[in-house]
């Protein structure tokens, strides 16, 4: 228990370690596993799995996944950032994702958030209203 | 008893005393006969009785013990046992009697005791009949009340269990319904809506979105 807190530790601080000016960029973390090899941790899968985990997680905080289920103006994705980075205070890219399901419109996903605009997703809520 | 027979054995004597008494009196004739009255002028006429009655005293003396033997042996070999017998026989007769007499008391005894009994039991079954009667309206009207009960509990649960399954089966109706119709209009749009109309449906819903962030 205590050596999984220590990992866990250690994981966040190699995630902080990533970011460049709060986000997490390839060169960063490219730094940041060659110094962990060359470090050669105990435990270093762990670490490493860890880190990987956590990493996920802050690219995933730090991304905007729009679903659509054609094309969208840049416009678009660039009201989405700016938006979206206004509102959760940190740098947020977005990132298109197509999804023919929803018939028009979009769907944004941030982390845990998610905002639908779809044509789809207001039916369903129409036919939970209605039921 | 005792006296009884003491009495027959006096008069059973009487008989040989006149007996005796006659013999006497036929001697003193023959005697007084030829000299009469030179024998009633002169000389102790007692004396002279005796001598010719020929009573003399042993005799007399013999005769009483010879009485007093025979009335010895009689009242002990024949008076004493049949008076003992007698008693016995009239204890046994008064004993019966104060038995039968005591039988008697104690079957009316009884006889009054099995007649109160016989009034307290019909007093007390009639005592029982009352209370079971009354017993048996109370649990009949109790029965009727829960039964009333239980019929009206069960129709209300009846009845809950109708107005369930009404919604349910409602609930059922409008989730299908609009099932189908978020089907149907799903179907409808993307077989309806170009590309074009797509995108320009996507990029004023991803600017509603910043709108509505901002």
């Amino acid at each position: 228990m205590k050596r999984d807190q220590k990992i866990t530790r250690l994981a966040k601080k190699l995630v902080e370690l990533s970011k460049d000016n709060g986000v997490v960029t390839e060169a960063k973390v490219g730094e940041v596993l060659a110094g962990l090899k060359q470090v050669q941790h105990r435990h270093h899968l762990t670490v490493l799995k860890t880190f990987l985990n956590y990493l996920r997680r802050e690219i995933a905080l730090q991304t905007a996944v729009v679903s659509t289920p054609g094309a969208l103006s840049g416009a678009a994705l660039k009201a989405i950032e700016t938006t979206y980075s206004k509102m959760y205070d940190r740098p947020i890219t977005a990132v298109t994702k197509e999804d023919t399901s929803l018939i028009a419109g979009v769907r944004v996903r941030v982390g845990d958030d998610v905002y639908d605009a779809s044509v789809a997703g207001r039916l369903q809520r129409l036919a939970e209203n209605v039921s | 008893m005792k006296a009884t027979f003491i009495t027959l054995l006096l008069v059973l004597s009487l008989p040989l005393g006149l007996v005796a008494a006659g013999d006497a009196h036929a001697a003193l004739d023959a005697v007084l006969a030829p000299g009469e009255e030179a024998a009633s002028a002169e000389g102790n006429k007692l004396t002279m009785i005796t001598e010719k009655f020929g009573v003399t005293v042993p005799t007399l003396i013999a005769q009483m013990i010879n009485f007093c033997l025979v009335a010895f042996v009689l009242y002990k070999f024949a008076v004493k046992p049949i008076a003992a017998t007698l008693d016995e026989r009239q204890q046994k007769i008064a004993d019966g009697l104060q038995y039968a007499e005591e039988m008697k008391a104690q079957l009316a005894e009884a006889e009054r005791e099995r007649a109160e009994k016989i009034k307290q039991a019909a007093i007390d079954a009639q005592k029982i009949l009352t209370e079971s009667r009354e017993q048996s309206k109370e649990m009949i009207e109790q029965k009727t009340q829960e039964a009333a009960a239980q019929a009206e509990a069960i129709i209300r649960k009846a009845s809950e269990a109708t107005e369930l399954e009404r919604q349910k089966m409602l609930s059922d109706v409008r989730q299908e319904v609009a099932r189908l119709v978020v089907a149907t209009s799903s179907k409808v749009l993307s077989r309806d809506l170009s590309d074009a109309e797509k995108q320009t449906f996507s990029d004023s819903a991803a600017k509603e979105l910043a709108s509505a962030g901002n």
